[in-house]
């Protein structure tokens, strides 16, 4: 324990050493105090301390949105975009070189000749590094928290789940880091390499993210078409059955045949995509999953009843309204890219805990291993 | 009971170079132990093996009682590193209560330590200063102080002196006489032969990854005794019967016996020859070292 508490402090002397964690926590700080300069009142909303009046009769103070905005706004754009890329890419640049440093040559055999073994000497060195953004989303969070507490009322302890998930999110990347930080010796190299890693993760989750849209789509409009063909159909034996001169029954014949073209053309465009589609998946499957790590938040955050900003953003009016609407036709393209909307949004909520992190640390925890071995295997 | 005894310690890299070829020493409690070597010899690789930090292709031996390795043993353990590096952001003091930390020092004692070997080292009024401000030989100075924060049985340390002004090797060697008297074994790895000859009670040379001398400097320089007769005039032709080498006014004679030499004296005072001077003479450190390196060879790891 006494050499874990030095090697603490010895992380929290580097990183406070580092300017750039200053930097850090100072924008961290504005961040907070522009989000805390969004209040409501009863005409609607004040943005900059009262500087700029937004008049609303929907989102004011007391309206169940300003609940969901605000937290909201938290979830979808500070952590989404501060602290998952900016804030990570910071922290990324100030750790990246705490492992080549540690086993750089005159530095490590300091440190590895005392009585501490090696495994338990790295494992302890890379907890104590993600220190750093442990410390920054702890000060964040608890800024956001006094924020949502003293403008809506609502002291939200949930707010603090961001710390394991950043940290967490983060962890995927710097295990990267700390691999090739150890393989070369070299901060830059590592952070590089990091970076593209990200980069490669980022691709495969957005095309992942887009084949499932097409092929979640794809099921949508073959669905609706079959179920179009039926009611059609239906419609078709109904008029029939008192005319068979009817002026309808070719129209009507005419959208079947239509649907079941549609249908039969979905069909060809599902077979064509689900060969690309299932290996995107498996190989997402035993990567990281970041975006969706942090996606945890918003999923544990939201209100189901409330105000969904995220379901705005995606276009979906009803989480808005608050209640189903009835598809007036559910077969027109913008109700099928509704409903696919929903089943995308109902798919990655439905993802378990084990599914978006336990894979994620699998991954993680082989990465680790063979930094670990090679750490604890070379001769330094 | 020897404080570091090991046989036959082979390392070789990649299967290719072969930096130690079966290095056996000994280093008994309360010595001071030198180990001297060309650039390449293998001395570092085996203080590193010594301390964990490479691993060895084959080792026996013990240190402090317990297999080589023993990270236990390493408590007793204190080591300087050649061309170590502290973190740049820590003072003197934070230096010595991180690595005396990760020793398993109590803190109490840590403060005590700190303090005394600040002083001990001449690092007084330094110790709230960043090391990025502290000269090579300060650095060395509180690298010393840093082995001795855990108060070890066995101290081993390379290269100790390196970067340090002639006033702090003499207060470095003052340092490891003292600790020699309190019961330490001192393993000292360095280049400079005549800073060894004044501290070590015995040496051993390694050249090429193996131990090719090894005992105290005086058993190591038993054969090179001899006296030196210098004088006035030419050297009667006799002499050459008993000395070892005959120059024009000079003879040797080998062995360190002075009643050997009597009788030569007294025949040359008896031919009225002028005696200028009689010298006992022995190697010196140096000398050895030279005839044990064979500087004529390439130095190095065999490849």
């Amino acid at each position: 324990m006494m050499q874990f508490k030095a090697l603490l402090i010895d992380a929290y002397r580097q990183l406070s050493a580092a300017k750039l964690f200053w930097v850090t926590v100072g924008i961290s700080v504005l961040v907070v105090v522009a989000f805390g300069s969004i209040s409501f009142n009863t005409e609607g909303i004040s943005i900059g301390f009262g500087a700029y009046q937004i008049e609303s009769e929907q989102l004011n103070a007391g309206s169940p949105w300003a609940r969901g905005l605000y937290i909201g706004i938290f979830s979808n754009f500070l952590v989404k975009i501060w602290l998952a890329w900016i804030a990570t890419v910071l922290a990324l640049i100030s750790t990246c070189s705490i492992f080549p440093e540690f086993v750089h040559s005159g530095s490590i055999e300091l440190t590895i000749s005392k009585p501490i073994g090696r495994f338990k000497l790295f494992f302890s060195k890379y907890i104590v590094s993600l220190l750093f953004v442990v410390l920054q989303v702890a000060i964040f969070c608890f800024g956001i928290f006094l924020c949502v507490g003293l403008r809506i009322g609502e002291w939200n302890p949930l707010i603090f789940s961001a710390i394991p998930i950043v940290a967490t999110f983060f962890s995927y990347l710097f295990a990267v880091c700390v691999l090739i930080g150890i393989l070369t010796r070299s901060g830059i190299t590592a952070l590089l390499i990091t970076g593209i890693f990200w980069m490669l993760l980022w691709s495969v989750q957005t095309s992942e993210v887009i084949l499932n849209r097409f092929v979640t789509g794809l099921h949508v409009d073959i669905e609706r078409f079959d179920e179009g063909v039926v009611a059609t159909t239906e419609e078709l034996n109904a008029i029939r059955a008192e005319s068979e001169t009817d002026f309808r029954i070719p129209k009507l014949e005419k959208r079947i045949e239509s649907y079941e073209e549609d249908s039969i053309e979905a069909q060809d465009s599902l077979a064509k995509l689900t060969p690309w589609h299932t290996p995107v998946e498996l190989v997402l499957a035993a990567l990281p999953k970041n975006a969706q790590t942090i996606g945890l938040l918003d999923r544990w955050l939201s209100d189901p009843e409330g105000f969904d900003i995220g379901a705005i953003m995606n276009g979906d009016m009803r989480a808005f309204e608050g209640e189903e609407v009835k598809e007036f036709d559910p077969t027109a393209r913008g109700a099928r890219d509704r409903e696919a909307n929903r089943r995308i949004q109902d798919d990655y909520e439905s993802r378990s805990l084990w599914y978006v992190v336990g894979t994620s640390l699998l991954f993680e925890g082989f990465v680790l291993g063979l930094a670990s071995m090679y750490f604890s295997r070379k001769d330094f | 009971m020897p404080a570091i005894q090991i046989n036959g310690v082979v390392k070789t890299y990649r299967g290719k170079v072969h930096a130690l070829r079966g290095v056996s020493l000994e280093v008994m409690d309360g010595e001071i132990f030198g180990l001297l070597g060309p650039n390449g010899a293998g001395k570092s690789t085996l203080v590193k093996i010594l301390m964990t930090v490479i691993h060895a292709s084959e080792c026996s031996g013990t240190m402090l009682g317990k297999q080589i390795g023993h990270r236990q043993t390493l408590e007793n353990v204190g080591y300087l590193p050649e061309h170590h590096r502290f973190p740049y952001y820590l003072t003197g003091k934070q230096v010595l209560h991180h690595y005396g930390a990760l020793s398993n020092v109590q803190r109490k004692e840590r403060q005590s330590r700190a303090t005394s070997l600040l002083s001990r080292l001449g690092l007084c009024g330094w110790e709230n200063k960043k090391v990025s401000s502290y000269s090579k030989g300060m650095l060395q100075r509180l690298g010393i102080a840093q082995a001795l924060m855990n108060d070890p049985k066995l101290l081993i340390l390379d290269e100790p002196t390196d970067g340090v002004d002639p006033v702090g090797r003499r207060e470095i060697r003052d340092l490891l006489a003292e600790l020699k008297e309190e019961g330490k074994a001192v393993f000292l790895n360095s280049h400079l032969l005549s800073e060894l000859e004044l501290v070590c009670d015995r040496v051993a040379i390694m050249v090429k990854g193996l131990v090719t001398m090894q005992g105290t400097i005086d058993s190591l320089t038993v054969d090179s005794r001899r006296y030196e007769i210098t004088t006035l005039g030419t050297i009667p032709e006799w002499a050459t019967e008993f000395a070892d080498d005959v120059s024009a006014n000079a003879l040797t004679l080998l062995g360190d016996d002075p009643a050997k030499i009597q009788a030569v004296l007294d025949r040359l005072r008896a031919e009225n020859v002028t005696i200028v001077s009689v010298q006992p003479v022995r190697e010196n450190l140096e000398d050895l070292f030279m005839r044990a390196v064979d500087h004529k060879d390439a130095p190095g790891a065999i490849q």
